[in-house]
This record gives C-alpha cells, sequence and structure tokens, in this order.
C-alpha cells in the first residue's frame, strides 16, 4: 500500500482544478455549475482524505516524493508530501469543514452576480488548496508555500467586497500582520537550513539534538512568532476580529477549520524541535493562557455577533497553544478537532442569523429569535454547550484533557485557565441569550422578514451540530472509559503519550465536576443577567474591555503612526528636501558666485552629478578610513 | 590577433554587428518597417542560436574576449531579450512614430555592446562595449520626436552617463598605473602579488565602483533610472532595465570574481552598504509612486539590490543564485514593460496605475498575466520571483551574511505593498470615467503571444526550476 498513498497529491490536485475552473470561465458558467465545481472538488478530496485517514489508521505512513523542487549543490528540497497521523488527520478537518462550508455558501452566496459567485468559489478553493499544501508538506518550504498561499488567499477573501474601504483596511491589516509572522517564519527557515542543511521534516527533526541550546530556541521561538500571526496570539491578535469583514462563511472556515490552525499544526509539527527548548515551551503557555484569558474579557463587551465569536475563536486558539506550551500536543490537537467543529458551526449558525435580519449584526437589536429560527437556535444552542465545555458535548472532553496536562504543569496555570473557561462560558451564554431570548428589539421589517434559512444552510447546521456533540467521544478519559481515548491511540505514532498521569483517578473526577458546577453556576447567572435584555452601561472596566483594552489604538500610535511618518518622511523630506537640499547646499557653497556654473546648477541633472561625486568621495574616505 | 579560428567563437556579435550594416543600408535603399523588423527578429534568434555552434569550454579571443560557458549563457540571455523588446516595439512604433527603421539600428548596436561586454575580459574591451551600449541608448531613449519627455530625458541620460563613464576611464587609469595591466587576469596578479591596496587603486576602485554602479542604478547612483525609465518610451525603457544593466552585472561578476576584489574586506563593505542602500530605499521609494513606469524604476533599484546580496556570497551557490535571480529578472520586468506597452494608445502610454483599474473585467487575460509579474517581482511561491529570492537567501545564509539577509527579507516584505496595489487596482471595480476610448496598441499576435510565454516562463521556474538550474550550474563555477 506504499506506493497507493503516493497518490495523495490527489488531495490538493482538486481544489486546485477547481480554482482553476472557476476563476477562469466564471463568466461562462452558470451559478450552479460553479457551485457544482467548487463543491464537488472539495467532495472528492474529502473522500480521499478519509482514505488516506483509513490506511494511516491502519498504519501505513510514507513520504511521498514527487520530483525535486529545488536542488542548489548539496542542498536539496524535494516536492514531498508527508502522510501520517497528524497530516491525515488535519486533512479530514480541512477538507471535511470546508466541504461543509462549501455546501452553505452555495446559499448564502447566491444573491451575487454569476461572475462574483465564480471568483468568491475560486478564492475558497485556493484557499482549500494552499490549507492542505501547509499541512501536506514534508518540508519547511512546502508549509511556506502553502503558509503565504493562505494569507494570500486570506487577503483575497476578507477584501472580498472590495467596494468597502472598511473591508479593505481589514484586509490588510491581516496581510500586514501575516507580513510580521512570515518575516519570522523564513528568518526561522534559514537558520534551519545553515545549521542542519536541510529542511525535510526528518532530517531536521533527527539532527536537532545536535544543535545548540540557543539555536533551537532562537528557531524556535522564531516558528512561534510566525505562529502567533497565523494563530492570532499576543501580540499579533488584532487583524482576526478585524477580519470579520469577509462574507460569514469566510468566517467559518477562516477561523474554524483551517488558516487559524497553521500555526499550531506548525508547532506541533516541530515538537522535536521544540522539545530541546524549554524555554520557548514556557514562552508559549503563558502567551496562549495570556491570550486566553484577554480575549475572553473583551468577547464579554462586544456587541457584533461576529466579534464576539471572533474573540472566543482567539480565546480558544490560547488554549490550544497553552497545551502545546506544557507539552500536552494531543490535548491541543484534540481541541483543534472539537473547536473546527463547534466553531465552524457556531459561525455558520450566526450566518443564519445574519442572513434572517437582512445583513444586521449587532446582537442589541436582535432578541427573541428562537421562534422563528428554531433550527438555528438549537444547533446554536448545541454550539455553546460545546464551547462552554459542558458534558457530554466535545469541548468538554478536549478542555478537559486541556485543563488537566494545565493542573499536572503548574497548579497557577490551571487557576487562570479555569477562570478563561468561566469566562468563556459566559460570553457565550450572553451571546445566545441576547440573540434568541428574551424579546424582539430589531426594526418591523426586519421582523417581518424573519425566517428559517434554506437546507442549503440548515443541513450544514445540524451535520456541524451532531459533530459538536459526538466529536468529544474521540478522546474519552480512561477514567470513563478504559482504551476510550481513540485520538491518542491514533496519533500516538507521531506524538507519543506524554509520559504517565501524575494525577489520580479521583483527583481528576473532582477537578471535572469542579469545572462542571462552576460552569453551570455561570450560565445561570448569565441568564438572570441577560434572560431580558438591559443596554449595558459603559463607563470603567466595561468601557475598557468594549474597546478591546485599546490595543488597536496602542498598535496605531506605536508602530503605524510612525512607520506612516517614516514613510512620508523618506519620499518628501529625505528624497526631496535631503538628498535635493544636500545637494543644492553642497552645490551652492562650491559654485558661490559664479554665474555660469550656477546656471548649470538650476538643472536638475547637475545636483544627480554632484551625487554622485559626494558618493565617490565617500567611498574612497570609508576605504582609506578602514584601510589602517 | 585574432586568428580566424577565433571568429566562430564570437558568431553572435558578429550577426548582430552585421545585420546592424545591413539594416542601415537597407534604409538607404526602401524603407520598410515590416521588413526592418523582420531582419532585426531573425537576427537576433540566428545570435541566439549560433551559441550552439560555439564549441564547449573557455577560449580566449585575443587578450580582450574569453567565451565561456558563463558569456555565452549571458549572450542568449541578451538575445532573447533583444527578440522580445524588437517585438514589443513593432506595434508601439508603428502607432507612435512615423520613422521607425533608425530604431532598430541603434537596438541592435546598443544589444552588440552589451554581447561584447559579457564576454569582455580586458578593462579596454569593457569600456569600449559599455560605450558602444551607452550611445545607441542615448539616441533611442529620445527616440520619439514627438514626445519632449523623451527628448529630455535623453539628453539627461548623456550629460549624467557621460559624467559615469568619465569617472570609469579615470578609475580605469588609475588602476592601470597601480597594476601595469588592463587585462582583468593581469590585475589579479598584480593585486595578490602586492598585498596591500594602494592609495592610488582604492581611489581607482571607487571610480570604477561608481561608473558600474551607475549603470547598475544601485543606490547612490540611482537618481537617474526613475526620470529615464519614465521619459523613454516603454520599449526603450524594458531595454535599459534589463539588457543594459544584465550585462553591466554580469561583467561586474566576472569583474570581481576572477580578480578577486572582493576579498578585501573594505571593498566588500562598500558593497555591502551600496546594496543594503539599493535594497531599502528602491523598495521604500516605490511605495508611493503611481506611475507604474517610475514604480517599476524604483522596483528594478531593489532587485538590482537583491542580486548584489548573491554577488556578496562569493560562492559557486551565490553566482547560481544571482544569475538564476537575473533570468527571473529579465523575464518579469520584459513582461512588466510589455503590458505596458500592450495597454499604450496612440496619445500615450498606460502611465498611471490607475489606467489599469478594473483591468481584470475587460481583459482578464492580460490582468491575469499582470498580477503573475507582479506577484513574481514581489516574490509569492510558485511563482519564479518566489525561487530566485529563496536561492539568493540560500546563498547569504550559507556564508552567513545575516544583515543582507535580513535587509533583504524586510525590503521584500516592504516591496510587496506597491506591487500588491497594482494587482488590488486591477481587480477592482470597473473604471466609469473611460476617458480615452482610443484602442490600446496590443495586439494578440504577436504582443499577446510573447506576454503569454514570458507568463509561462514565470510559473515554468516558479515550479521547476531545475531545468534552468542545471544549465546555470554547468557554467556557474567555470569562472572563477
Amino acid at each position: 500500500m506504499q506506493n497507493a498513498l503516493q497518490l495523495v497529491w490527489l488531495i490538493p490536485f482538486f481544489p486546485l482544478i477547481g480554482f482553476l475552473i472557476n476563476g477562469l470561465f466564471r463568466k461562462q458558467l452558470s451559478k450552479s455549475l460553479i457551485a457544482l465545481t467548487g463543491c464537488g472538488t472539495i467532495l472528492v478530496s474529502f473522500i480521499l482524505s478519509v482514505w488516506v485517514f483509513l490506511q494511516v489508521k491502519n498504519g501505513n505512513s510514507d513520504v511521498a516524493e514527487y520530483f525535486n523542487f529545488i536542488s542548489a549543490g548539496s542542498f536539496k528540497v524535494p516536492f514531498a508530501f508527508q502522510v501520517d497521523a497528524l497530516s491525515s488527520l488535519f486533512l479530514l478537518i480541512i477538507t471535511g469543514i470546508g466541504f461543509i462550508i462549501h455546501v452553505y455558501s452555495t446559499s448564502y452566496m447566491k444573491d451575487e452576480t454569476g461572475e462574483h459567485y465564480g471568483r468568491y468559489f475560486s478564492y475558497l478553493n485556493l484557499f482549500v488548496f494552499s490549507m492542505l499544501l501547509l499541512v501536506m508538506g514534508a518540508n519547511y518550504v512546502i508549509m511556506y508555500l502553502g503558509w503565504e498561499g493562505v494569507a494570500l488567499c486570506s487577503y483575497l477573501l476578507i477584501g472580498y467586497w472590495f467596494k468597502n474601504t472598511e473591508y479593505s483596511k481589514a484586509a490588510n491589516k491581516a496581510f500586514i500582520m501575516n507580513r510580521v509572522g512570515d518575516f519570522a517564519f523564513l528568518l526561522a527557515l534559514f537558520w534551519i537550513v545553515s545549521k542542519t542543511g536541510s529542511v525535510s521534516f526528518d532530517v531536521v527533526f533527527s539532527k536537532a539534538s545536535a544543535l545548540g541550546t540557543s539555536d533551537v530556541t532562537i528557531i524556535t521561538l522564531l516558528l512561534f512568532i510566525g505562529a502567533t500571526a497565523k494563530s492570532a496570539q499576543i501580540p499579533l491578535y488584532t487583524w482576526l476580529p478585524d477580519a470579520m469583514a469577509g462574507p460569514t462563511p469566510v468566517s467559518a472556515l477562516i477561523h474554524a477549520a483551517t488558516m487559524v490552525n497553521a500555526g499550531i499544526y506548525m508547532v506541533t509539527r516541530s515538537k522535536a524541535l521544540y522539545s530541546l527548548a524549554p524555554l520557548s515551551q514556557d514562552v508559549i503557555a503563558i502567551t496562549g493562557l495570556a491570550t486566553a484569558i484577554l480575549a475572553a474579557t473583551i468577547a464579554m463587551k462586544q456587541n457584533d455577533i461576529k466579534k464576539v465569536l471572533a474573540y472566543s475563536t482567539v480565546s480558544q486558539l490560547g488554549y490550544i497553544f497553552l497545551a502545546l506550551g506544557v507539552g500536552a500536543y494531543t490535548a491541543g490537537i484534540f481541541h483543534v478537532m472539537t473547536h473546527a467543529f463547534f466553531k465552524a458551526l457556531l459561525f455558520l449558525a450566526a450566518g443564519s442569523v445574519i442572513h434572517a435580519m437582512g445583513g444586521e449584526q449587532d446582537i442589541r437589536r436582535m432578541g427573541g429569535m428562537k421562534g422563528k429560527l428554531k433550527i438555528t437556535y438549537i444547533t446554536f444552542l448545541v454550539g455553546c454547550l460545546a464551547i462552554s465545555g459542558i458534558p457530554p458535548f466535545s469541548g468538554f472532553f478536549s478542555k478537559d484533557a486541556i485543563l488537566l496536562s494545565a493542573y499536572e504543569h503548574n497548579k497557577i496555570l490551571y487557576v487562570v485557565a479555569l477562570f478563561g473557561a468561566l469566562l468563556t462560558a459566559y460570553y457565550m451564554f450572553r451571546l445566545l441569550f441576547l440573540t434568541f431570548n428574551g424579546s424582539f428589539r430589531g426594526t418591523e421589517e426586519q421582523q417581518h422578514h424573519l425566517h428559517e434559512s434554506p437546507a442549503a444552510m440548515t443541513i450544514p447546521l445540524i451535520i456541524l451540530a451532531v459533530l459538536s456533540f459526538a466529536g468529544g467521544f474521540a478522546g474519552i478519559p480512561d477514567i470513563f472509559l478504559k482504551g476510550g481515548d481513540a485520538i491518542a491511540e491514533f496519533l500516538s505514532p507521531v506524538l507519543p503519550p506524554e509520559g504517565g498521569k501524575t494525577v489520580s483517578h479521583s483527583t481528576e473526577l473532582i477537578l471535572m465536576l469542579l469545572t462542571t458546577v462552576l460552569v453551570l453556576a455561570v450560565i445561570v447567572l448569565a441568564w438572570f443577567r441577560f434572560r431580558k435584555y438591559k443596554p449595558e452601561e459603559e463607563k470603567g472596566l466595561g468601557k475598557f474591555l468594549k474597546n478591546k483594552w485599546y490595543v488597536d489604538e496602542l498598535y496605531e500610535k506605536i508602530i503605524i503612526n510612525p512607520l506612516d511618518r517614516f514613510g512620508a518622511f523618506l519620499s518628501n523630506v529625505f528624497d526631496r528636501s535631503v538628498v535635493d537640499g544636500l545637494v543644492n547646499i553642497v552645490g551652492r557653497l562650491v559654485n558661490y558666485g559664479s554665474r555660469q556654473v550656477r546656471l548649470l546648477q538650476s538643472g536638475q541633472v547637475t545636483s544627480y552629478v554632484l551625487l554622485m561625486v559626494l558618493s565617490m568621495l565617500l567611498i574612497m574616505a570609508v576605504q582609506f578610513f578602514l584601510r589602517k | 590577433m585574432i586568428s580566424l579560428t577565433g571568429l566562430n567563437l564570437i558568431l553572435p556579435q558578429l550577426i548582430i554587428a552585421l545585420a546592424a550594416i545591413i539594416v542601415m543600408l537597407s534604409i538607404a535603399v526602401k524603407r520598410c518597417h515590416r521588413f526592418t523588423n523582420l531582419f532585426t527578429l531573425l537576427s537576433f534568434a540566428a545570435a541566439a542560436i549560433s551559441v550552439l555552434y560555439i564549441p564547449r569550454g573557455s577560449f580566449g579571443v585575443s587578450s580582450l574576449f574569453v567565451v565561456d560557458g558563463f558569456g555565452k549563457f549571458f549572450t542568449v540571455l541578451i538575445a532573447c531579450a533583444g527578440f522580445v523588446i524588437t517585438l514589443m516595439s513593432y506595434h508601439y512604433l508603428n502607432a507612435r512614430e512615423k520613422r521607425n527603421e533608425e530604431y532598430y539600428i541603434l537596438l541592435l548596436l546598443s544589444s552588440l555592446g552589451a554581447l561584447t561586454m559579457v564576454i569582455s575580459n580586458h578593462f579596454v574591451s569593457f569600456f569600449l562595449s559599455l560605450e558602444v551600449l551607452s550611445v545607441s541608448l542615448y539616441a533611442l531613449i529620445g527616440y520619439l520626436k514627438e514626445e519632449p519627455a523623451g527628448i529630455e530625458s535623453g539628453i539627461k541620460y548623456l550629460v549624467l552617463a557621460a559624467v559615469s563613464s568619465s569617472f570609469l576611464l579615470f578609475g580605469i587609469a588609475l588602476i592601470y598605473m597601480q597594476t601595469g595591466h588592463l587585462d582583468l587576469s593581469g590585475i589579479a596578479a598584480g593585486l595578490s602579488s602586492s598585498g596591500e591596496f594602494s592609495g592610488v587603486f582604492i581611489a581607482g576602485l571607487a571610480m570604477v565602483i561608481v561608473g558600474i554602479g551607475f549603470k547598475m542604478a544601485l543606490v547612490p547612483f540611482h537618481l537617474w533610472t526613475p526620470d529615464i525609465y519614465a521619459g523613454a518610451s516603454a520599449p526603450v525603457s524594458a531595454f535599459v532595465a534589463t539588457v543594459s544593466k544584465g550585462a553591466v552585472f554580469a561583467f561586474l561578476l566576472r569583474l570581481f570574481y576572477s580578480t578577486g576584489g572582493l576579498e578585501n574586506k573594505n571593498v566588500w563593505t562598500v558593497f555591502t552598504i551600496i546594496a543594503v542602500a539599493s535594497m531599502l530605499f528602491g523598495n521604500w521609494l516605490a511605495l508611493r509612486q503611481q506611475n507604474i513606469k517610475r514604480l517599476l524604476a524604483y522596483s528594478s533599484i531593489g532587485h538590482l539590490g537583491y542580486l548584489m546580496v548573491a554577488f556578496l556570497a562569493i560562492t559557486d551557490r551565490g553566482m547560481q543564485a544571482a544569475t538564476f535571480y537575473l533570468v527571473v529578472y529579465f523575464t518579469g520586468m520584459l513582461a512588466a514593460f510589455g503590458t505596458v506597452i500592450y495597454m499604450s494608445n496612440k496619445k500615450g502610454e498606460a502611465l498611471y496605475i490607475d489606467d489599469y483599474r478594473g483591468l481584470f473585467w475587460k481583459k482578464p487575460w492580460l490582468a491575469a498575466i499582470f498580477t503573475t509579474v507582479m506577484l513574481s517581482l514581489a516574490g509569492i511561491p510558485l511563482t519564479a520571483g518566489f525561487l530566485g529570492k529563496l536561492y539568493l537567501l540560500t546563498a547569504g545564509t550559507e556564508v552567513g551574511i545575516w544583515l543582507l539577509v535580513i535587509v533583504l527579507v524586510v525590503s521584500s516584505g516592504i516591496g510587496l505593498f506597491y506591487y500588491l496595489r497594482v494587482v488590488a487596482v486591477m481587480f477592482a471595480g470597473k473604471n466609469e470615467n473611460e476617458a480615452s476610448s482610443e484602442p490600446v496598441i496590443g495586439k494578440i499576435f504577436p504582443h499577446g503571444l510573447v506576454l503569454t510565454l514570458l507568463f509561462l516562463l514565470l510559473l515554468w521556474f516558479g515550479v521547476y526550476p531545475s531545468s534552468l538550474l542545471e544549465i546555470i550550474q554547468q557554467i556557474a563555477s567555470v569562472i572563477r
């Protein structure tokens, strides 16, 4: 079967074909054909992914090499795909959720003109393709190809409605923040090349132990900076909530199934490096936890339905990084999976609400919608229960696994993480109650227009709701069912179990009970607070949270403004005044009093020449100066 | 003395020289734009193909030239660029100028200068090649009589190039004074025996650097570039951006690699400063450009800066990376200017980024090509530009010149903004105020075809670079 796995190239190939067909022929094709191509190609990839998954489950894994992408002397970068437990699980998530979102989009975007429709689907396919490249690459260069591609596609998708400048600003922000991350990633890449002479995972990881601690620490920290940009962690998280400007299915795709997982995948893939750099691991754990808390507090005061979900994503990703930081890779990946289910569900359900409200996203003008949008309400509720970690919903198992590993690692981490979990339950149920309970606060017209979404939107919701409910059963801890942790078993070839558990079963049970009781208490609290809508006053801490800790303003002040000014300075002052001015001053000094030369000097050419001469003198001076 | 056997070694140069004479004579007999263009095309093609008949190995042709794999590679590259530019010039000149035939004489002559420069092994042949190249360029830049900007920039270039040439000449004289040699191997021998650089030699070297830096438009000798690019007609700008710069860069590689001049720490430092400044300023200044030709001018300054990174690595890998990147740069620049030419009309060129607004909705194929070009120049994966940059970076990291590597990464990050701005404009909504109803110059054949070809090359090199790299690896170590 080894040879059959060589065919994995077909998985990214189909979305690429879909992209090409929809991109090139979007004018000729009818909308239904576009939708068919868009969804069909992803479906084929999904089926192939399931096949690959089953292969891997039977113990096959392979590095499929195709040709030498780059070869320069002894340095070679093969175009190769890694097929193992980790990548095959991600393949399933990406193509599976990707397919559901494609189907949902066919209905959500149906009001667009044919051409835009085609463009939208072609971007979506390209996005899936890039993401597949990212997780399948067997070396850092192929991973980087996908990494860049994902950034480019998200730029295109977020800015999809480019006529709105607000949107293209958000797209730019996402892009710029990702550039910062890419820069760190590239530096890490070249550091790896210069130290190990290779970029292939197997070679790099086998040589990792021979590297100095400082090298490994620098490499892993740089990689982590790259990850913070993709996975929206402190300090590069502000782009993600702004990226809500894109169409809702895009938010679901970016926030649940794909892009934000890129950083997590990369860190997990580089586990061999991180295990040698305890400092980096601590940095990851602390950054993750800080992000989780920060984003959760912000989410408590947001009024835009998608913004709340966006901050909750940032917060959940923080949890996953906490897991990676304490070495609980399996728990982290488990939470990636369950999070993909319930976050996709929540976003798509929010899309359904927005759809029903005719584009309204402010929860202050919603309320009482559970009667009209039954399916949406129930599925959203499932999502909330899952994200809050109520047993037996999926979030319970994965979040519990993370909390437990935090407890084993450090009690303080555990307490803070638990606090974050309570915040999660609070803001999610605030969102639920304000949206669906109480009385309707929108306009007459909106109320009249309220309706449940068509089947192409509700069926994906139901599928995702089932997954959000049952997805956790893939990782039932030992205390409930011996050998029930199927996901850890599946991942064990890549991520061997992390040592023996130090926590006794009784402690584990008590912790679970404690979490559950506290979360339920918080939900009850939220019920009394938000059962009926009361305008929230904005002052003190509330205002501070509502304004997202003023981080955007801070960045504006300390980074963007100076850069802007520097740019303007360069083009206006430096080029025009300093260069020309300097040249003119020197020229005037040299040629003062000489009418003839002054005539010559009026032209720009002379100043150019003068700069040439000055530079030459400078070169000579440098040479003479350095000679000693 | 050139023996008769030596003649076949310089076959490409002879073909181009002969072609220039024949074109001149044919004009005296009868003017025919179509014939002249076709003949020029054939000559470039013949020059490129004739390289196949040159035997393998490194041969000296008198003491002035050396024909080796490196020289041959650049000969083909320049001949191909000349071919493409000639193709692109036909409809452009038809639309914008009445007397077109002399243009081809000038084009052939300046290409001849470039072709002899890449095989120069001696300061005399280098200087003569440079002058042949430049003098024809003065006229080419100001070729459109109706275009005051073109004539102005022609004169500007004349003054500046003359000054830089005089520096160069004086610098060469000083070097001669010190080493007693004008041929590169002699200079190398003179250098290694003297050990420490003397003051005279340093002064000479600085002047040569100025002369070469000017031609390659490296900061701080770059000021002419945006003016000339904007003023000259687009095909000529393409020529300046590619052939003229590329040939000088080839000689720079030969000069410093074969004489070992870069082994000197101070020379290396000076070039490092120049490279860093070029990368940063080129990209910074391009940020705010609205004029696409000025944007390309600044971008080319940045790209030449990138090339210097590989040059400064002083390794075989650096050499290969530089050569590969130069090919990528040629392809990208030719396609970029090709698009500008395509979009121009009788009244003028499509100079402003706004002229490309909504291009995607009108000419999706052209927009797709231009997008790929921009992405390649920006270095986005799956285009040739990405791999080119990757090679430059690996060459840099291999020898640990981290400052240059970091500046390269930072400045290409900056570069992304203005390249993507162009892309974004093309995909933006339709241009409501269709000011010029004038039809564009570009025709599907041959213009669209050659653009498509360049576009496919960018993708081909981006996905499967080994095809080109294998050739480059064969020639790259010959020079040292």
